[in-house]
C-alpha cells in the first residue's frame, strides 16, 4: 500500500480469507488497493493445484495491468 | 469464505458498541446494528449510578464517536433473524448480509406485568424510563414495580417529581442497604414488599392499579406506572439457540451474546461493557483462528501514515512499464504464485526479466530500503500480502 502511495502500481494478492482483513488496512491507511484474489489456502497446495490459482488470477492480473498502463 | 462482514454486531447498547469497537481497533470490517439509535438503555440515563461515564447521553456519545474513529459502521436498522452457519446470515430491515461472527448485544426488552390492556396504555399512565417521563408525574402519585438496584434509583429520581412513589416489589427486594436507607429516608416512597399488580384502572389513560399483597388486594390511585420486572432477553431472534428462562441467549460457534441479552449477566453498565470487550476479543480470535491463525502482516506496517493526496510520482524514479517487479512475503507458495503471475504478465507485456524482492519472513514489516528501493526501480511491483 505504501508502494501505491509511492506512485507504483502495486496489485495485492490475496486469499479470500485475508481479503477484509487487507481491506480494513487499506480502508485505515486511506487507499484503494488493486486486488488480486485467490481461492484460500495457497500454502501446502501441490504444482497442479498452485497452476489452479494462477490460472484463476492471470485474467484479472492482466486486465488490471492493462488498465494501469493505459492499453485497456 | 468471504461475507459482507467480518463481525455484525446485533444491537449498539454500551455492550454492542464496545464489542464492535474492540474488534474494529484489531482492523476487521464491522457492521453493529441498532432498530433505534445507538446507545440502548443509556439513552434513558440521567444520572448514572456505580459507574463513572458521567451523563448517559455524554458515555453514548463517547462510546460512538469511539466505535466509529476505529471504523464501526452503525447500520441503522433491525435484525429480525440470525440464521448461524460459517457464514452468519442475517436478515435486517437494509436486507440481508453475512458475517464470520455475530455478536447479539440486543439487551432487554422493556418492563411488563404481563395484563389485559397494558400495551394500550404504554406512553398513557405506563413509562419504563423515569429520567424521560418523570416530569410528566409532577405533585402525582405514581408506583414502580421491580426489585432490582435499578428500581430503586428510578423510584428515588421519581420522588424528585411525584407527590407520592410506592414501590411495589414481587419478592424480596435485590437492592443495595445503602439504596434501602435512601429509600427509607425520602418521605414520600414507600416501599410495599410480596406486591403483585393484578390489574389496571383506567379508560384511555391510567388512573390506578389493583395491588395484591399478604393483606389482600386493594386500589392504589395513580397517574404514572414504572414496571421492570419481566424483562426478556432477544429469545427466537438466533436459529437454534438456547436461552434461559428470561429469554436471555447462550452464545454457540461463532455466534456470540454479550451484556443483558446474555444468560447470566449481572445487568449493569460496568459489566456490559466488560462482556462487550470479551466478545470482541473472542470475536477476533474466532477469525484468527478460521483464518489458520496466520496474521496478516502489512508490509507497509511502520511507515507512518500519510493523507490520501493520491498517487505521487516517486522522487527520482528512472522507472518505466518494463520495470516490474514481484514482492513475496515468503509465505510457503507464496513465491511460486507470485512467479506463476508474473510469467504470464511478463510473456503478455514481452517483458525482457522480473525484479524480485523477499521479506525474510511473514511476520516482519517490510524493511524500508527495500520499499525505497522497490519504488525508485520499478514501475508496477506485484505483492503477495495475504494467504
Ligand atoms: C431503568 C434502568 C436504570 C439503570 N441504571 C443503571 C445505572 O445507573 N448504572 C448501571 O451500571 N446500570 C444501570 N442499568 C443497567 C444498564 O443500563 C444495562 O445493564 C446496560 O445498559 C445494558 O447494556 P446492553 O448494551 O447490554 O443493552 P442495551 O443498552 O439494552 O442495548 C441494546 C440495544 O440493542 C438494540 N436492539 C435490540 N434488539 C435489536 C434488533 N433485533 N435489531 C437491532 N437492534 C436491536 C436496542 O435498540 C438497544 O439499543 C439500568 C437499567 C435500567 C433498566
Amino acid at each position: 500500500m505504501e508502494l501505491e502511495k509511492r506512485g507504483v502500481v502495486a496489485p495485492l494478492v490475496v486469499t479470500e480469507t485475508f481479503l477484509p482483513l487487507v481491506q480494513a488496512q487499506a480502508r485505515a491507511r486511506r487507499v484503494r488497493p488493486r486486488l488480486v484474489v485467490v481461492p484460500h489456502p495457497v500454502g501446502g497446495l501441490n504444482e497442479a493445484e498452485l497452476a489452479g490459482r494462477i490460472e484463476g488470477a492471470a485474467a484479472e492480473l492482466l486486465r488490471m495491468a492493462d488498465e494501469a498502463r493505459g492499453l485497456s | 469464505m468471504s461475507t459482507d462482514w467480518d463481525v455484525a454486531v446485533v444491537g449498539a447498547g454500551i455492550a454492542g458498541l464496545t464489542a464492535a469497537r474492540v474488534a474494529a481497533d484489531r482492523g476487521l470490517r464491522v457492521v453493529a446494528y441498532d432498530r433505534l439509535t445507538p446507545g440502548g438503555q443509556l439513552v434513558n440515563l440521567t444520572a448514572l449510578h456505580d459507574h463513572p461515564g458521567g451523563t448517559g447521553p455524554e458515555l453514548v456519545s463517547a462510546l460512538t464517536a469511539a466505535a466509529e474513529a476505529a471504523g464501526v459502521r452503525i447500520g441503522y436498522a433491525e435484525v429480525t433473524r440470525v440464521h448461524p452457519g460459517s457464514a452468519v446470515r442475517l436478515e435486517t430491515g437494509d436486507g440481508e448480509v453475512t458475517a464470520g461472527v455475530v455478536v447479539v448485544a440486543a439487551g432487554l426488552g422493556p418492563g411488563r406485568l404481563g395484563l389485559p390492556a397494558e400495551e394500550a396504555l404504554v406512553g398513557r399512565g405506563i413509562s419504563t424510563c423515569a429520567g424521560c417521563d418523570g416530569p410528566l408525574f409532577r405533585g402525582r402519585a405514581v408506583a414502580v414495580v421491580g426489585e432490582d438496584e435499578w428500581t430503586a434509583e428510578e423510584a428515588l429520581e421519581l420522588a424528585g417529581w411525584a407527590s407520592a412513589v410506592t414501590v411495589l416489589v414481587p419478592g424480596p427486594p435485590r437492592w443495595s442497604p445503602e439504596r434501602a436507607e435512601r429509600l427509607a429516608a425520602a418521605g414520600t416512597v414507600e416501599v410495599l414488599t410480596g406486591a403483585a399488580v393484578t390489574a389496571l384502572r383506567g379508560e384511555g389513560v391510567l388512573s390506578g392499579v389493583v395491588v395484591r399483597t399478604a393483606d389482600g388486594e386493594r386500589d392504589l390511585p395513580v397517574a404514572g406506572l414504572f414496571p421492570f420486572v419481566d424483562r426478556r432477553g432477544p429469545e427466537g431472534l438466533v436459529d437454534g439457540l438456547a436461552a434461559d428462562e428470561h429469554g436471555r441467549l447462550v452464545g454457540a460457534g461463532n455466534v456470540l451474546v454479550a451484556g443483558d441479552a446474555r444468560a447470566g449477566a449481572e445487568q449493569s453498565l460496568a459489566a456490559a461493557e466488560a462482556d462487550g470487550r470479551a466478545a470482541g476479543e473472542a470475536a477476533v480470535a474466532a477469525l484468527a483462528a478460521t483464518a489458520g491463525s496466520l496474521r496478516i502482516v502489512d508490509p507497509t506496517y511502520g511507515l507512518p501514515p500519510e493523507d490520501d493526496a493520491g498517487p505521487v510520482e516517486a522522487a527520482g524514479s528512472t522507472a518505466t512499464w518494463t520495470d516490474v517487479a514481484l514482492f513475496t512475503n515468503s509465505k510457503p507458495n507464496a513465491t511460486e504464485l507470485l512467479r506463476g503471475l508474473g510469467q504470464r504478465l511478463q510473456a503478455h507485456w514481452e517483458l525482457p526479466e522480473l525484479g524480485f524482492a523477499a521479506k525474510e519472513s511473514a511476520s516482519v514489516a517490510a524493511d524500508k530500503d527495500t520499499i525505497d528501493w522497490l519504488s525508485q526501480r520499478f514501475k508496477m511491483v506485484l505483492v503477495a500480502v495475504g494467504d
